[in-house]
């Protein structure tokens, strides 16, 4: 039996006030894709936070294979998280997709890696690295992002509703990305959407969480 | 009306032949007011920054006075800086008065709060998308304090050329600390005070004409500027 990538006890997280997130128990495979539904406001986006260590949670424990969890700088070495809310910087698809590689200083051969994570993502490389991020539309933002976060080759993945509001090309462009990730590279994979048929075929294990 | 239609041609022609006192008093105004931007941008940058990034005691009551410090009338700020920079005052030994670094002080008190407070807004824009964006790709505060100033740039930018706008365009400062000085101090604005004063109309119009000109840039650089900075 594997240890757990994480394991939340009595966890809860306060919005000003508000809670935003209550769990007693949740445990989260170090391998394969896990799903995360629930309905809105239920705190999906809120637990990928915590999972990708951007928020410390206002009560409760948080475990990391098994142990305490490391330093939120620690914890984003292993775990990236794409935003259900697509930001780009305000820069080239290249220096977008390479931002993350170069403020870790992991720039050995930096283009080709930008080149493989535009592949994956959908987008060829020779019409998209040198767009501007104003050059591009919802559905190629979308997946320059994933791309960003693809070229790290993280240990863990977590996406956040990764194909709301896209065109089916993008959407499946993807799911394919997602699939490749995280039964080919052996990453862990999280997955909160309310794409239920999708998260059905993609995730070994779903994992329905409530209101807080 | 006349005279006005007079004056433009009388404009036309000092400008074509390179008028050595008009161009003289456009050397001035621009000098002046490059080391003034220059200056309000190295000291207003990184105070915008802190007051719109950061989160202390006493930061609501800084930002008000920021705000507030744009409305400054420049009567005040030349009032100040020639007290300052007269003989008797602190700073009298460095010798500044009727100086165009002099005039650049006031300039600079003048376009240090337009800088704060369009930086301070631009940084307060910088929504947690971006924070968390930049964290998750592994960014440490450092890293996350210059992409942001970086993801800011063409709001600062917008910021740079409003200041410009705002202090080639100034009177008061530059006829109280400068002195309007003939080959010396005398820059567009009190050039065109002064000549207007003495009924020529000519110069005045011929330097009116390049303040224009040099608006009219302004205001094409902030429309792009802002077209990107939306983006």
């Amino acid at each position: 039996m594997t240890t757990a990538a994480y394991e939340l006890i009595d966890l809860t997280h306060y919005y000003g006030g508000h809670p935003a997130l209550s769990l007693r128990h949740l445990a989260i495979r170090d391998c394969g894709v896990t799903g995360i539904v629930g309905p809105n406001g239920s705190g999906k986006s809120t637990l990928l936070k915590i999972l990708a260590f951007l928020i410390t949670p206002t009560r409760g424990r948080m475990l990391f294979r098994g142990k305490p969890a490391p330093s939120p700088a620690a914890g984003r070495k292993e775990a990236t998280l794409l935003l259900q809310q697509t930001y780009l910087l305000k820069r080239s698809v290249f220096e977008n997709v390479a931002y993350g590689l170069k403020v870790r200083g992991d720039t050995a051969g930096l283009e080709a890696r930008v080149r493989e994570a535009l592949e994956m993502a959908g987008l060829a490389p020779d019409v998209f690295i040198r767009r501007q991020w104003r050059e591009l539309s919802g559905g190629e933002a979308r997946r320059v992002a994933l791309a960003s976060r693809l070229a790290l080759r993280p240990r863990i993945l977590l996406l956040d509703e990764p194909t709301g509001n896209l065109d089916k090309n993008s959407s499946q462009r993807i799911k394919e990305a997602a699939l490749t990730v995280g039964k080919g590279w052996g990453t862990t994979l999280v997955i909160a959407s309310h794409d239920m048929n999708w998260l059905e075929t993609v995730a070994d294990v779903i994992i329905p969480i409530e209101s807080a | 009306m006349e005279f006005l239609l007079d004056g433009g041609q009388e404009a036309i022609r000092l400008l074509v032949n390179g008028d050595p006192e008009t161009y003289s008093a456009i050397r001035a105004t621009v000098a002046v007011s490059s080391l003034s931007v220059l200056a309000s941008l190295a000291l207003g940058i990184p105070l915008g920054f802190g007051l719109g990034y950061a989160d202390f005691p006493g930061r609501r009551a800084l930002r008000t006075m920021a705000d507030t410090a744009l409305a400054l009338p420049t009567v005040v700020i030349g009032l100040v800086v020639y007290a300052l920079l007269s003989k008797q005052g602190p700073l009298g030994h460095l010798g500044l008065l009727f100086t165009l670094p002099g005039i650049a002080i006031g300039l600079t008190i003048l376009g240090v709060p337009i800088i704060v407070s369009l930086t301070a807004t631009a940084v307060e824009g910088l929504d947690e998308d971006f924070r968390h964006t930049v964290l998750t790709l592994g960014a440490n505060r450092r890293q996350m304090l210059l992409a942001g100033l970086w993801e800011a740039r063409y709001s600062m930018m917008v910021a740079a050329v409003l200041a410009f706008g705002r202090i080639v365009s100034e009177v008061g400062i530059a006829m109280m600390v400068g002195g309007n000085i003939k080959w010396h101090t005398r820059t567009i604005t009190t050039a065109i005070a002064l000549e207007t004063g003495k009924g020529e109309f000519a110069t005045g119009i011929a330097l009116g004409i390049v303040l224009l000109g040099i608006a009219l840039a302004v205001n094409s650089g902030i429309v792009l500027l802002r077209k990107r900075a939306r983006l």
